[in-house]
């Protein structure tokens, strides 16, 4: 009984941070226009350069593929790269501390940010879909709705709780962006995420296969192609980085 | 006093229902140390502060006073001694302490884009009682900027924002860090107020600052920290009296004592530099009522302009921290 009431407690408060939170994305309009504008434009770009044409050896338009993969990419700017660096800016700024003068609790608090992060998550990939859908006639399978749902939730955790571990990593608040760039970018292009017809040694592809960012593009390019690579290592994968990015940042997460 | 006079005495004022001087501490500090490494910052400090006080730490920079605090407000863990506030150990920040104390930390960043109010609100949510929202705005005079994003605020305004927050939970103890740091005069003066009006309310504040003004004017009771050691602690007078600044007694001197012809008693030390003769003593009584004696007996009259310049918070602090003799 009292413990319904203070999980419905701890629910309340943290759907109450993530409004605020959101609130707060949308009036920086400079701040949201660009997390959306990356992934857009990159969309846009290759999506009618590049990406263009079947890929290699098979009957599937590359696009199918390049669209969820740009989706991936998302999630991962959102989630890790802006989540992280956030963080690593509250905690400079202070407010991180401040909140922890007050009884409010880590996890209503944290999950009230990260709540707000699958927030801006789900409509950058709505965005991203539809105009995929619009521009190229890229859908996803009506069969792929449970990779689709089951991958956005499962990367925003994942990456999100790296970005926590991410922004306790950082020693500063200018470090954050830099080190976040550098861990998964070179790793999104070895991937393939913005270009479906790139190949890579098979002993690099099996390096790259460990990390979360060619299994969260995977899952969510088997929603819109069953050509696609089945995705249950993958399953595997992001949940066991989250675990880690879980473990790492309720061990190392700092205040202050 | 034996202890047990005391007792009684402190039961009798307790029965009484008088001052809140004889509830519980807010906070007791016990031979309290702490070092980052092997470089000791605080060397035994002890103090109390009662409820419904205004108690001021006071000293030099880097003498301790915000490690001090911050040990007792939970951010910082201790190397050794008891530390209790409200009758609990902060040390591992418990959310039931966190729900009566409010905190201005020394310098503390705001969600920029929220807005005042907004902020406010959910401040007010996080805990299990709050004061109205109305009534926080009007008590840090933010009625008007309700509705403005924290990041178009001055930086007067911020600091009566953090005090708004702070006070959100209706918190029975109050910790300042240095309030009113980077203030213009008129700003001081309303954060004063409104410390004032806490005190009015039962409120218990530690506030620690290196304004002496400030402390003068707002502490019940302070304490001097230096070198990670209390050097004294009381209300002002005492605190003067226990840094043994002398009292100064200044009178114009009357023309035949400048011509020579009458001498001062050898038991006082006066020093007259132009017109005006200053005595310095530790005995105040006893010195007035020689130098009235001195002054009837040579047929001097009454001492023209005599008064009696008590030592200020400013010349015991200087005199403890500078070892200042003026």
């Amino acid at each position: 009984m009292i413990r319904t009431r203070a999980l419905n407690r701890t629910i309340g408060l943290a759907a109450r941070q993530a409004l605020l939170e959101q609130r707060s994305f949308w009036r920086s309009a400079e701040y949201a226009l660009f997390t959306f504008a990356l992934p857009l434009a990159l969309l846009l770009l290759i999506g009618s350069t590049t990406a263009s044409g079947y890929l290699p050896h098979t009957h599937v338009a590359g696009q199918k593929v390049f669209v969820p993969s740009i989706i991936a990419f998302g999630v991962i700017v959102a989630a890790y790269v802006n989540l992280g660096a956030k963080l690593a800016t509250l905690r400079h700024d202070g407010v991180l501390k401040r909140i922890r003068t007050t009884p409010m609790s880590a996890t209503a608090y944290l999950s009230g940010v990260l709540g707000s992060t699958a927030a801006t998550t789900v409509a950058i990939t709505a965005c991203v879909a539809l105009i995929g859908a619009l521009a190229f006639g890229a859908t996803p399978r009506a069969s792929g709705l449970p990779e689709l749902i089951g991958g956005l939730a499962l990367g925003v955790a994942c990456f999100g709780s790296l970005g926590m571990a991410l922004s306790s990593v950082a020693r500063s608040a200018e470090s954050a962006s830099p080190i976040a760039n550098a861990s998964y970018l070179p790793l999104a292009i070895m991937s393939g995420i913005f270009d479906p017809g790139f190949s890579v040694p098979h002993w690099m592809s099996a390096a790259i296969g460990v990390f979360p960012v060619r299994a969260l593009a995977q899952i969510l390019e088997h929603g819109y192609t069953p050509a696609a690579h089945a995705p249950l290592t993958d399953l595997f994968v992001l949940l066991a980085w989250t675990a880690a990015g879980c473990a790492f940042a309720t061990w190392r997460f700092r205040w202050h | 006093m034996t202890n047990t006079l005391a007792a009684e005495l402190a039961l009798d004022v307790a029965e009484a229902g008088d001052t809140p001087h004889q509830a519980p501490p807010a906070i007791e500090v016990r031979d309290l140390t702490m070092g980052y490494g092997d470089r000791p910052v605080l060397r035994g400090v002890d103090f109390e502060v009662c409820c419904g006080e205004v108690f001021c730490l006071l000293g030099p920079n880097g003498a301790g006073k915000t490690t001090t605090v911050e040990i007792l407000e939970g951010f910082r863990q201790r190397t050794g001694g008891t530390v209790r506030v409200l009758g609990v150990d902060p040390a591992a920040q418990p959310a039931r302490l966190r729900e009566r104390i409010g905190i201005v930390l020394q310098e503390c960043g705001f969600p920029r884009q929220a807005r005042v109010a907004e902020l406010i609100d959910i401040w007010r949510a996080y805990y299990p009682a709050s004061r109205p929202l109305e009534d926080l705005l009007a008590v840090v005079e933010l009625t008007e900027d309700r509705n403005s994003q924290v990041r178009r605020l001055s930086g007067g305004q911020r600091r009566r924002l953090d005090l708004a927050l702070a006070l959100a939970g209706d918190p029975e103890l109050i910790f300042l860090d240095e309030p009113t740091t980077g203030f213009d005069p008129e700003s001081r003066r309303r954060c004063w107020a409104a410390i004032e009006n806490l005190r009015r309310l039962g409120k218990t504040i530690v506030l620690t600052t290196h304004y002496l003004d400030e402390a003068e004017r707002l502490a019940d009771r302070l304490a001097i920290l230096q070198a990670g050691r209390i050097q004294v602690t009381g209300t002002v007078q005492q605190v003067a009296r226990q840094a043994g600044v002398p009292t100064k007694i200044t009178f114009t001197a009357p023309e035949r004592l400048r011509d020579g012809s009458v001498r001062f008693p050898a038991s006082l030390d006066v020093a007259v530099t132009g017109e005006v003769a200053t005595c310095v003593t530790g005995h105040t009584a006893t010195a007035l009522r020689e130098l009235l004696g001195w002054a009837a007996a040579n047929d001097l009259g009454d001492l023209d302009d005599l008064s009696v310049e008590n030592p200020t918070l400013e010349d015991a602090y200087m005199q403890l921290v500078c070892g200042d003799n003026q």
